[in-house]
């Protein structure tokens, strides 16, 4: 691999994390809180590789290499001054980003997650107002499978998620939690009972926010533990900019 | 190898040849992306690529900031300040090494081109080992990130810290006393010195960066398509058994390959686990994994790496256990 082309790689690494960024595509990947980090390194990257150029073009490739005596290969090192062939690997995720862009983590992988909470230990703080309230999938999972239910009973919850069939029938509504990035997500799930009509079997990987109301069931103090909820209304809707919990 | 003869026109062909295999690869790919893009719609597939492309980048930031160290190590700190700061004895300076790992907050990617540096700049490779295993295993972020990951574990962060440590200083020790500077093999860094400290920085960020980056992508692959492919059920029926158990969750770390600023919250969703098994995982995944080991191939060398892993793993078990029987019962 020539100067030239590791000059390119590097750039061209740097901008697909610029990209990703600035169109929040990266949420589908890494939390939030990565954003000005990502930054950093795409913009160190392009760095890198501009001045690289800028070598290449001030001919210090040329000198460089003829100033250097061949023996160095005798070491087998070929890539001493043309870069590792591994490096052609950096390619991959450019292409997946720019040519693929993978989608959040949906309804395989969700499906694949057996568990579906783990014992939080802190105590749920009551809901705070309204009618109805705002629940994220963990929070609820962890309030009616770990505590349960007590802070949830007579309370309107509206969730958003979405759909994973359950294969003993009807549907999850789930959303995946990353710990750090989409390699570590796992699932929380929600059994959504007596949808409204047309909503009996949606289509894996439908979004929606589901409004009702807890109900007892489903079983608690278990990992495995899927709560369930009596649903009132069901309006689906995109992809949230943040897919994760 | 001798092939001086053949080497140069060899050379420059190849030199033509790369940049315009870049170019027209890129073009073909452009053209082809319709075409390219309905493979991924299975979803297997498709779940794959994402965790493949969240891991590298994840990892890049972490990555870079590596590099950008190893490469201000090499520029800006003489030589003279190793040799003045750790003990003369070899074997004095591996335990200093591996707390100083302390005070490198970042996770595996970015101790891999730190202790490459270190050794190119005449540190005895038992101390830069020990550091490389020592510095994301036992760093504030990381401990911190574990007493977050196990509210009312704290035996468990101070296992962490007490295995980790104690494997990195082992393995450094063996090193020094079986260990052949001949295995490592590092790519020549004489070109790299430039006509100033800020030049020779930044090219040396940049070759890390290249030889460290394209093994992260290959171990985040590996890691991706294992991932998608091992049927869950599996890890229910494992959990029972505590050997069982154990030798799963060091393998599980050895090929998820998680960033170690996040590895106890993934090891702390293994609800069905015991405590010491997933404090092997915790231990074992800092210091191998398949992302890892694949860096240090490219960092140190393939002989270095096959002898070092396995060297790691084992001491990194035993280790697990022995503090895991003392301070987790």
């Amino acid at each position: 691999m020539t100067r030239e082309v590791q000059a390119v790689i590097l750039v061209l690494v740097g901008s697909a994390i610029i990209r990703i960024t600035i169109d929040d595509t990266f949420l589908n990947y890494v939390k939030e809180g990565m954003r000005p980090w990502l930054l950093l390194t795409g913009g160190a990257l392009i760095a890198m590789g501009v001045l690289a150029i800028v070598d290449v073009f001030r001919g210090e490739r040329g000198k460089k290499d003829d100033d250097e005596p061949e023996h160095e290969h005798e070491q087998g090192d070929d890539h001493a001054h043309h870069g590792p062939r591994s490096a052609w690997l950096l390619l991959l995720p450019v292409l997946a980003i720019f040519l693929v862009a993978p989608p959040a983590l949906g309804a395989f992988a969700a499906a694949r997650d057996l568990t579906n909470s783990s014992p939080s230990g802190a105590v749920a703080p009551p809901l705070p107002p309204g009618d109805p309230v705002e629940v994220y999938v963990s929070d609820y999972v962890n309030r009616a499978v770990w505590d349960f239910g007590k802070t949830l009973a007579g309370r309107t919850v509206a969730i958003t998620g979405f759909v994973v069939p359950n294969p003993d029938g009807g549907w999850w509504l789930t959303r995946m939690s990353l710990a750090c990035c989409a390699a570590d997500a796992f699932a929380g799930k929600i059994q959504v009972v007596d949808p409204p009509e047309g909503w009996e079997e949606p289509p894996a990987d439908t979004w929606a926010v589901v409004t009702g109301e807890w109900i007892p069931g489903g079983g608690t103090n278990s990992d495995t533990a899927i709560p369930l909820l009596a649903a009132e209304n069901i309006v689906q809707i995109e992809q949230p900019v943040n897919p994760y919990d | 190898m001798s092939q001086d003869v053949d080497a140069t026109p060899k050379e420059k062909r190849w030199r033509i040849g790369s940049l315009e295999l870049l170019i027209i690869g890129l073009i073909a790919l452009v053209l082809g992306q319709q075409w390219i893009v309905t493979f991924f719609t299975n979803p297997a597939l498709q779940t794959a690529s994402t965790i493949f492309v969240s891991i590298v980048v994840q990892a890049m930031p972490f990555l870079v900031g590596g590099v950008l160290l190893s490469g201000a190590v090499t520029a800006f700190i003489p030589a003279s300040v190793w040799q003045r700061v750790l003990p003369k004895n070899k074997a004095l300076a591996v335990p200093v090494s591996g707390c100083a790992g302390m005070l490198l907050p970042g996770c595996e990617c970015a101790s891999v081109p730190v202790a490459g540096s270190l050794v190119s700049k005449g540190v005895p490779a038992s101390s830069a080992l020990t550091f490389l295993l020592a510095a994301p295993a036992i760093n504030p972020i990381v401990l911190v990130s574990t007493f977050v990951a196990f509210p009312g574990e704290p035996a468990l962060v101070l296992a962490r810290f007490v295995a980790s440590l104690a494997t990195a200083i082992i393995v450094g020790w063996i090193w020094l006393r079986f260990g052949q500077d001949s295995w490592m093999r590092m790519a020549s860094r004489l070109h790299l010195v430039g006509d100033t400290k800020f030049e020779t920085f930044r090219r040396t960020a940049a070759h890390d960066f290249l030889h460290a980056g394209g093994f992260l992508v290959f171990g985040a692959a590996i890691a991706a398509f294992i991932n998608v492919i091992i049927p869950a059920e599996w890890m229910q029926s494992v959990a029972d058994n505590p050997v069982l158990a154990i030798g799963f969750m060091a393998l599980l770390a050895i090929v998820l390959s998680i960033c170690s600023e996040a590895d106890a919250f993934v090891a702390s969703s293994f609800t069905q686990f015991s405590l010491t098994s997933k404090l092997v995982f915790m231990v074992v995944g800092p210091m191998v994994d398949i992302k890892l080991v694949a860096m240090q191939t490219g960092i140190f060398g393939r002989r270095f790496a096959m002898r070092f892993a396995p060297t790691t793993l084992v001491v990194a078990i035993a280790m697990s256990l022995i503090v895991g029987g003392v301070l987790l019962t």
